[in-house]
């Protein structure tokens, strides 16, 4: 029986829940104020998945970067696979925010829209 | 020189600024300025590309961008006068303000009402005085940050970030993401400056050493930084013998805090109080100076930028009571014990409903909020300096005093 | 401004680029001489001269040594010189004040002494004191005032006389380090790493390795012992916090150092420094705590509502003290190479002196010195933040970069940095240390990315090349994706 505890992160409020885990299956879990950090932390467990915010390369503009993330979160082991992959793309103005850049990123399903507005 | 006269000079075109500004049109002022001396609107949130914002303000999860695009958008809608470019480089107390900009040179406003929207700064390394040589390659985190996310370089390759703050764990994420090497974190305090979620996400996730009580005691390096000397501190602040570690790198990051930017305001005889390093202001963030208001960092500094937006619609509000002489008279003075750092506003009428921001001195369990004036007692399960309590008071709550709140934290008895 | 192909021959080369290098250079230029100065650093007074407290001394002891003489001497020359070079220079006087009772008891001595050898003078009392400052020490028992003393920005001066040298036919190489000097055919050979220069004379600028250059021809009857000493400097809002420059009455005339001062700059900010500590590096300009700590408790006593926080920038500089403690000028056993070794303090007082005693050394030793026409003014860049209201509207009309505010804290426009390049400034600090860009308590913070920016642009370079001051100090290292592009 091993003792994990955690700090969800889905709201400020960082609610830290404690969990008994018998070889990865879950015997209890205290702490979590909502229903989602429930689920958060049985995910956590599970599959850990996160959102990625990053920037990719601009040419043709004005700017050099438009920031960007996953519209889903995606397996925490991927990140870092994601960030090499977005390292090789460009992309052009004018681009909206919520704009797809990149489709089905890494097979994951979540895809990758701009958080900024880029007008030239 | 040219002269103009308007109803409502906002300078800073951050979220705090915006936000204001929208409000302020809302409720029908509009003769608006914002002066902002970058060259685009949303100060700095455009380079906090990460999520987070917005949660209590929109219900939604943001990156810096989204949300302040949110209000930039509004400004366009309602065709709001903005200046870029533009720096404000005089301001009295008659509400005067000289601006510059490479089109219209010098320009003199007479304003009815002002309000400061002008964010912070970093504090730096001569600051703090962390000695050592001075090479390339020491960078504030907000600067680091500028770089990576809107140039588009990396300032280095092996990172050491001293403090602990969010904008530090951002960093460290960041920094790991785009594939250099964070060695440590380090945090003077026994508890991390930023909100567990950041601890989290950006360095557990990452397996980022985090050394609680350390800190740098020097810097090495003659052209570019190569190494830092760091060690345990104690209680108070003071690095432990024998405890000195090196750990090489070519970039040391600086997230020591951040300082309200009020020397502007100090030319109109804003009276500033050193708990916040921002201004004493009512209910209206109206300050000492009649028709001058404050909000935002340059008010205090919040954590999210959720209650920076609230606090500047309030602001907004202020100007238009000011404007159209309805502030009333603010008898109810807001103070505080030595658990509590600071509150604000520093004074209420006692006639409107209000949203109080403080922070604690230090971390605790199992605590009541009380405020004896008003037999008012809140239950928090943890409260610590790094996370900003927002609690709104009713208008009738606030009346059982006649004259003074104390805030006060008490420790819950079992 | 500043060159980049080394001439085959030229009747004088001059080793460092710091104040004096550059005083004598400028001095040099009233003559039709072909003269060549050498800097190795990215950027003019980069080594002691730019680390100084930039204060024109009254006098320093021994009064009657070399550099007191000198002291004295180029002391009076400031009044014009700065005329000249558009330089900042004030004269607010050096008040050694007398705290304790052995100080009071030394202020006796030294009044006399100074009247002695004739240094003016005068007895100030303690209710002076009192009304003069409002922030001085309750405490003190009186002082004494030395009106000559006067401050100037180190940098700024040097700059300035480099321009003007440059104006008037000098040639300045950056970058370019000397490596060795060979005797050839009664001159001299120097090799640097721009390639190799014939020169009839070759003065020994150059500061804490003069040792060393002379070594490369065989002098070896000296040694620089680096000393460094460390500077606090104060936010501006306690501008005006004093009016003089203050130090304490020494408890014995120490030859080694009069021990700094609690200054000014020509800006305002307040100074505090240096002390004084001995090096092992030539190059070690790291500051420590008790660095720190010696100058703020000792300047304190006189100031006490100063505190720790309003530090916003401590800096270390490297004096080049020789053994003897005095200066080394003069021709040598080798001909054609003359030394000008050991400037500590009073360097900066002293250089327009120094100066001058070169062009008497050259004469005395044969070289034929026809004057020529030579300008002896240059303006500074002119400033955005110092001009009135009118002069502002005006200065945006000329020219709208001036419109343009890139340094928030100091009010350093876009214009007066494009100028700092077009004087030749290539790195972070050049822009800094001639437009005050970066000088404010954000310490760069806001500016720097934008200054990297208009460097790129005016120079065309990539901003992977750019670096803050010295060699290898590249402020960048790579483009946000590189690392993870493979």
């Amino acid at each position: 029986m091993k003792k994990k505890s955690f700090n969800c992160i889905l709201c400020p409020l960082s609610c830290r829940i404690k969990v008994i885990l018998d070889n990865n299956t879950i015997k209890s879990i205290k702490g979590y104020k909502c229903p989602r950090g429930k689920e958060y932390i049985i995910q956590e467990i599970t599959n850990p998945v996160r959102i990625l915010t990053t920037t990719i390369r601009l040419v043709d503009s004005k700017q050099k970067l438009v920031s960007v993330k996953t519209d889903k979160p995606i397996p925490k082991n991927l990140l870092l696979d994601a960030m090499n992959y977005l390292a090789q793309i460009e992309v052009r103005p004018p681009i909206e925010i919520g704009q797809i850049l990149v489709e089905n990123l890494l097979d994951t399903g979540a895809n990758i829209i701009a958080t900024t507005k880029i007008e030239r | 020189m040219k002269t103009r006269t308007i109803d409502l000079a906002i300078i800073g075109g951050g979220p705090a600024g915006l936000a204001a500004a929208v409000r302020a049109y809302e409720l029908g002022l509009r003769d608006i300025i914002v002066f902002e001396r970058d060259n685009r609107l949303g100060g700095i949130l455009p380079q906090c590309i990460h999520n987070g914002f917005g949660l209590h303000y929109f219900g939604e999860e943001l990156t810096g961008p989204e949300f302040v695009f949110r209000f930039i958008d509004k400004i366009k809608k309602y065709n709001i006068e903005t200046q870029l470019n533009t720096m404000v480089i005089e301001v009295n107390k008659n509400h005067e303000l000289i601006t510059v900009n490479a089109y219209e040179g010098i320009v003199k406003y007479k304003s009815k009402a002002i309000i400061f929207a002008v964010g912070c700064r970093e504090r730096t390394r001569s600051a703090i005085q962390i000695p050592g040589s001075r090479p390339a390659g020491i960078y504030t985190a907000g600067t680091a940050q500028r770089m990576i996310n809107i140039e588009g370089y990396l300032p280095g390759k092996e990172i050491v970030i001293l403090g602990s703050g969010d904008v530090g764990l951002i960093m460290a994420r960041r920094f790991t993401l785009e594939g250099a090497k964070v060695k440590a974190v380090l945090e003077i305090m026994k508890y991390p400056g930023g909100l567990a979620r950041n601890v989290s996400q950006c360095l557990e996730d990452f397996d980022i050493p985090l050394l609680l009580q350390h800190t740098i005691v020097n810097i090495e390096g003659k052209d570019r930084v190569k190494s830092v000397t760091i060690a345990k501190v104690d209680d108070s602040w003071n690095p432990i013998p024998n405890t000195e570690q090196k750990i090489s790198c070519d970039t040391v990051i600086l997230s020591v805090g951040l300082i309200p930017e009020n020397e502007l305001a100090s030319q109109a005889n804003v009276e500033i109080n050193h708990a916040t390093g921002g201004a004493f202001v009512n209910e209206w963030m109206e300050t000492n100076a009649p028709g001058i208001f404050e909000c935002g960092n340059a008010l205090a500094v919040f954590d999210l930028v959720d209650y920076v937006v609230q606090n500047a619609e309030r602001a907004a509000e202020g100007a238009y009571k000011y404007i159209h002489n309805e502030i009333p008279s603010q008898k109810i003075k807001v103070t505080h014990d030595e658990t509590i750092r600071f509150v604000i506003p520093n004074r209420v009428s006692g006639n409107h409903s209000n949203r109080f921001y403080l922070r604690v001195t230090k971390p605790m369990e199992n605590v009541i909020l009380e405020i004896p004036e008003i037999s008012l007692k809140v239950r928090y399960e943890h409260v610590t300096p790094s996370e900003m309590i927002s609690i709104k008071l009713r208008d009738r709550i606030i009346q059982r005093t006649e004259n003074k709140l104390t805030f006060k934290i008490i420790k819950q008895e079992e | 401004m500043f060159l980049k192909d080394l001439p085959d021959t030229a009747d004088i080369v001059i080793i460092g680029g710091g104040v004096i290098g550059c005083s004598i250079a400028r001095e040099l230029s009233r003559y039709k001489l072909n003269i060549v100065l050498l800097e190795k650093n990215p950027d003019i007074a980069w080594g002691t001269t730019k680390a100084n407290l930039g204060m024109v001394h009254a006098f320093v002891t021994p009064i009657k040594s070399l550099k007191g003489k000198l002291c004295l001497k180029g002391n009076e020359m400031f009044d014009e010189l700065s005329k000249q070079l558009d330089v900042e220079f004030n004269r607010p006087g050096l008040i050694l004040v007398a705290l304790t009772h052995r100080q009071n008891l030394m202020r006796f001595v030294v009044y006399i002494w100074a009247k002695k050898n004739k240094i003016p003078v005068k007895w100030i009392s303690r209710k002076w004191l009192l009304k003069e400052e409002p922030n001085i020490n309750r405490h003190v028992k009186g002082g004494l005032l030395f009106p000559t003393a006067g401050i100037i920005s180190p940098y700024e001066f040097t700059i300035a006389l480099a321009e003007n040298a440059i104006e008037n036919g000098v040639k300045i190489y950056l970058d370019t380090e000397v490596k060795n000097i060979n005797k050839d055919q009664g001159g001299l050979e120097v090799e640097t790493n721009r390639g190799k220069i014939k020169t009839k004379y070759v003065i020994n600028a150059a500061g804490v390795y003069a040792d060393k250059i002379a070594n490369m021809v065989g002098i070896d009857n000296f040694k620089i012992y680096p000393r460094s000493g460390t500077m606090l400097i104060f936010d501006k809002q306690l501008k005006g916090h004093y009016k003089h420059i203050y130090s304490l009455i020494p408890a014995k005339v120490d030859p080694r150092t009069k021990g700094g001062g609690a200054a000014f700059t020509t800006e305002g900010n307040l100074i505090w420094g240096p002390n004084l500590r001995e090096i092992n590096d030539k190059e070690d300009r790291s500051v420590t705590r008790e660095d720190i700590e010696l100058v703020f408790k000792k300047f304190s006593q006189i100031f006490p509502s100063v505190r720790k926080k309003d530090i916003i920038r401590f800096f270390a500089g490297i004096r080049a003290a020789a053994n003897g403690g005095d200066f080394i000028i003069g021709t040598t056993k080798v001909k054609g190479f003359i030394n000008v070794a050991g400037i500590q303090s009073p360097g900066l007082t002293a250089s327009p002196a120094i100066a001058k005693m070169i062009v008497e050394i050259l004469k005395r030793d044969g070289l034929e010195m026809p004057e020529k026409r030579f300008i002896p003014t240059r303006k500074r860049i002119t400033r955005f933040a110092e001009a009135t209201i009118e002069e502002k509207s005006r200065l945006i009309e000329m020219n709208p970069k001036y419109g343009h505010i890139i340094c928030r804290c100091e009010y350093v426009s876009e214009a007066e940095i494009i100028e700092a390049i077009k004087r030749g400034a290539t790195t972070i600090d050049g822009i800094k240390f001639r437009t005050r860009a970066g000088m404010g308590r954000c310490q760069g913070g806001f500016c720097t990315t934008r200054i990297i920016e208009i460097l790129s642009r005016e120079l065309k370079m990539d901003p992977l090349n750019i670096r803050k001051n010295s060699k290898e100090s590249y402020v960048l290292c790579c483009e946000t994706k590189s690392l993870r592009r493979n």
